[in-house]
């Protein structure tokens, strides 16, 4: 008797590397299973291999000792595996209850929907629930945490035998998440399986039974939620070692006066953000995911709108109304996603690297092609991109030259201020290295830099300052002398 | 190690393959290809008096291809083109019966156009209409505004220099012929050299990129459609001349046989991709084609299938260029 999940040797291969190493483990029916580990730890993945969305390049799992290979997520489903993702997947057109129910509405012998029964038994789970929304709502006109309940609700029709969560909380208020652990609770004494990955410390020990630590896609320990220790747990997170590469960075030390200036800044996704940023200081934003730290920088540079702030450049108020203004009053982005966001990878280096420039480099709106080419040329050589010509186009390039080329494009472009957005996300160590010794040079040539990863030692290695951002708000500030990934990571997750 | 592959892959190959290999050399063969087919069936063909005659039955397609070409690279496409050459077309035609001078009612009529391409403009980057569908229905609009305009019937022109405008020859070119090619160097200098041509690539290969890069995507396309409208209704004004009417009905369906030059000269759908030249060489392989077809006594009729199977084989080059790229 007694439902579990097992997994026995996971690894999953992507093609930038390992997401998940040889995992094994074993979750128990009447128990919740907490799945803890840093960004990119490899969490998700295995939920999506749980789920069917992904397939484990090896290893096998099995369910109550039966084992099961998915082909799609809905031979998952079918086979009573539902995994409730941050991103909501629902019909936001259709009602409450379409989207509850999907394809088994109840029908009438004539095959049409019987929308009474199946809105009776909708009322009836939202009564449940506890939730104040009526059947025929349409599932847009919800707040984002009725429209996580709604998609919660799908699971718990389902009757899944296996329920887990991915951050369910992340949108929830405090009314909703009481009524959520309640919930888990119920599921739990009907013997269901529940994972529940949250980086929210407090519920962790709330709600779970047993903690599975995952740390660069790797098993790391399990143990007890009522033996854990919440500074070990962040300990063994994070406790991984940092090898050679930061330890001949060349770094700046020498500040300027203040350059940049953030008061109070405020969009939906950030609130009363302000800071201030140095001559020749690197400042790092961190923070989990869905922080606000793009936010902030998006917002800074005019890609997102400001609803209220004011940013000031060397003492001086700037209207910054979109990007062009944002470069104008001297402020680069490097984007999170440098294919989607950054480069037109169908046109050369040269075109890619002389957009921001462009009309510098014109008379009369005519560009002086042989100065363009010596400026690209340039910048090619000092940036030390790899490759025979500057006329290939960057899809060609790898990731490293891909991303050397949006470096050098700010270079070429006079900045003040610099903002560099995941820049080392999916580049390979050696390249790492090199980019970690641009920032510095950057900073070194009196920019202010300023810096957002997620990879923690980077972040405490590279940076003069961090910022800690939770929710959209400013949570906490570090000066370099005082950084370690713990302190972070505890400014990042701490409860409100 | 891929790339050093590829380069040396590249060095290896024959020159009719490096030849092949760029679009433009491409398609050159193609035309040539079938000027001497069309020359051996028929040695009428290759006279002065004929090619000419190409080059002016090409004059009102091709300029519509200019406005087309500058959209499809920046990721839009302009489906009211034609209907807009018509109704200024008529326009001016009505304009001048009226008693208005002939130069300030063509001038008139296009500075008026700027106005469809502006709301072709709004329509897509205010409400967010897909370019194929906003343009369609202002095509819609346009194309039954220039019949209420005329009450249906054609508007004969009689004034002497305005018909000129549109039938004199210099050196016995057609003056519309001669308009074409200014047009054509003027505009492909434009997109060739000018920062604003390079917004326009650079818009079409990525237009997130290319904002977050300082240009502004919604300026640039709003400016492309006003251009596209304005030309076509220049387009207009010289097929008036040009058939000494204007004829509301006139051109239907010519903003495909302008998108047809464009892919076939190398203008890729996905954006980003193409150039002047390239759309130059698509008109002309589509016009001697047609002409051709004509002179070995080819029906009408059959010249509609053909037209559609050149823009199948058109597609067809378009995803074969965007597979070789893809490998």
């Amino acid at each position: 008797m007694g439902n579990y999940v097992e997994f026995k040797n996971i690894s999953k291969a992507f093609a930038d590397g390992l997401a998940l190493d040889n995992v094994s483990f074993r979750a128990d029916g009447g128990e919740v299973c907490a799945l803890l580990g840093e960004n990119g730890a490899g969490k998700s993945t295995l939920l999506k291999i749980l789920s069917g969305a992904h397939r484990a390049s090896s290893g096998e799992y099995s369910i109550n000792g039966e084992k099961v290979v998915f082909g799609s997520p809905n031979e998952a489903i079918r086979y009573g595996i539902s995994v409730i993702y941050q991103e909501r997947q629902l019909v936001g057109d259709l009602t409450v209850t379409e989207n509850v129910f999907m394809e088994d509405l109840y029908r009438n012998k004539l095959g049409v929907v019987d929308f009474k029964k199946s809105h009776g038994e909708m009322k009836e789970l939202i009564d449940l629930f506890r939730m104040p929304f009526s059947p025929q709502d349409k599932v847009n006109t919800l707040s984002v945490a009725h429209q996580q309940m709604v998609e919660i609700m799908k699971a718990y029709r389902r009757n899944s035998t296996v329920i887990a969560f991915d951050e369910p909380t992340a949108a929830l208020s405090d009314p909703e998440i009481d009524v959520l652990f309640s919930l888990i609770e119920k599921f739990k004494q009907e013997g269901k399986v529940i994972l529940y990955v949250s980086h929210r410390m407090n519920e962790i020990f709330r709600i779970t039974d047993k903690i599975i630590i995952l740390k660069d896609g790797c098993f790391v320990d399990e143990v007890r939620t009522a033996d854990a220790v919440e500074d070990e747990l962040v300990l063994k997170m994070v406790g991984r070692s940092i090898g050679d590469v930061f330890s001949t960075l060349s770094r700046n030390d020498e500040y300027g006066e203040v350059v940049l200036e953030a008061k109070c800044l405020q969009n939906q996704y950030v609130k009363d953000v302000s800071f201030t940023l140095r001559k020749g200081e690197v400042l790092s934003f961190a923070g989990l995911v869905g922080a606000g730290r793009s936010e902030t920088v998006r917002a800074i540079f005019g890609a997102d709108r400001l609803d209220a702030g004011e940013i000031l450049i060397d003492g001086k108020i700037k209207r910054i109304k979109n990007p062009r203004s944002a470069i104008c009053a001297g402020i680069g982005l490097c984007p999170e996603d440098r294919k989607e966001q950054g480069l037109v990878l169908e046109r050369s280096i040269g075109e890619n690297l002389t957009i921001p420039i462009l009309r510098d480099l014109a008379q009369l709106g005519v560009i002086r092609r042989r100065s363009e080419r010596r400026l690209v040329n340039q910048a090619v050589g000092r940036q030390r991109i790899k490759t025979n010509s500057v006329d290939k186009v960057v899809m060609e390039l790898s990731g490293g030259n891909q991303q050397k080329v949006i470096l050098g494009r700010w270079l070429l472009a006079n900045l003040k201020v610099l903002i560099l957005d995941e820049p080392t996300k999916g580049i390979d160590v050696g390249t790492k290295a090199e980019i970690y010794q641009m920032i510095c040079d950057l900073a070194k040539m009196g920019l202010g830099v300023i810096f957002i990863s997620s990879e923690l030692p980077e972040v405490v290695n590279v940076s003069d300052r961090v910022i800690v951002m939770r929710e959209g708000r400013i949570s906490g500030e570090l000066k370099r002398e005082e950084l370690s990934e713990e302190r972070i990571l505890r400014l990042a997750m701490r409860e409100r | 190690m891929a790339n050093s592959e590829r380069a040396s892959i590249g060095a290896d190959a024959g020159l009719i393959k490096r030849l092949l290999r760029s679009n433009e050399t491409m398609i050159l063969l193609v035309l040539l290809m079938l000027i001497a087919f069309f020359t051996v069936m028929n040695k009428a063909y290759l006279s002065y008096f004929n090619m000419t005659n190409i080059l002016l039955a090409a004059s009102t397609i091709g300029l519509l291809a200019i406005g087309e070409t500058y959209l499809i690279i920046a990721g839009h496409i302009d489906l009211a083109s034609a209907s807009v050459a018509a109704l200024f077309g008529t326009l001016v035609a009505i304009l001048i019966n009226a008693g208005v001078p002939w130069p300030i009612a063509a001038l008139a009529v296009v500075l008026a156009s700027a106005s469809v391409g502006l709301i072709n403009g709004c329509l897509v980057n205010v409400f967010g209409l897909q370019p194929f569908i906003a343009t369609l229905a202002v095509s819609s609009v346009c194309s039954g505004l220039a019949f209420i305009i005329c009450k249906g019937k054609s508007v004969p022109v009689n004034e002497e220099m305005f018909i000129k405008f549109g039938t004199m020859r210099i050196a016995s070119i057609p003056f519309p012929a001669i308009l074409l090619i200014v047009f054509f160097l003027i505009f492909g200098f434009i997109l060739s050299r000018t920062v604003f041509g390079r917004s326009v690539y650079m818009v079409g290969g990525n237009p997130t990129a290319a904002r977050l890069a300082g240009i502004n995507p919604k300026r640039i396309s709003t400016i492309l459609y006003i251009n596209s409208a304005m030309i076509a209704a220049f387009a207009g004004v010289l097929m008036t001349a040009k058939m000494h009417s204007g004829q509301p009905g006139g051109g239907t369906g010519a903003e495909f046989d302008a998108i047809t030059a464009a892919i076939l000269g190398g203008v890729a759908f996905s954006g980003g991709k193409g150039n002047l030249g390239g759309c130059f060489i698509g008109l002309l392989i589509m016009q001697c084609f047609n002409n051709g077809l004509s002179v070995i006594n080819v029906s009408a009729f059959w010249q509609i299938v053909a037209k559609g199977l050149i823009l199948i084989v058109a597609l067809i080059l378009d995803f074969f260029r965007k597979k070789r790229h893809a490998i």
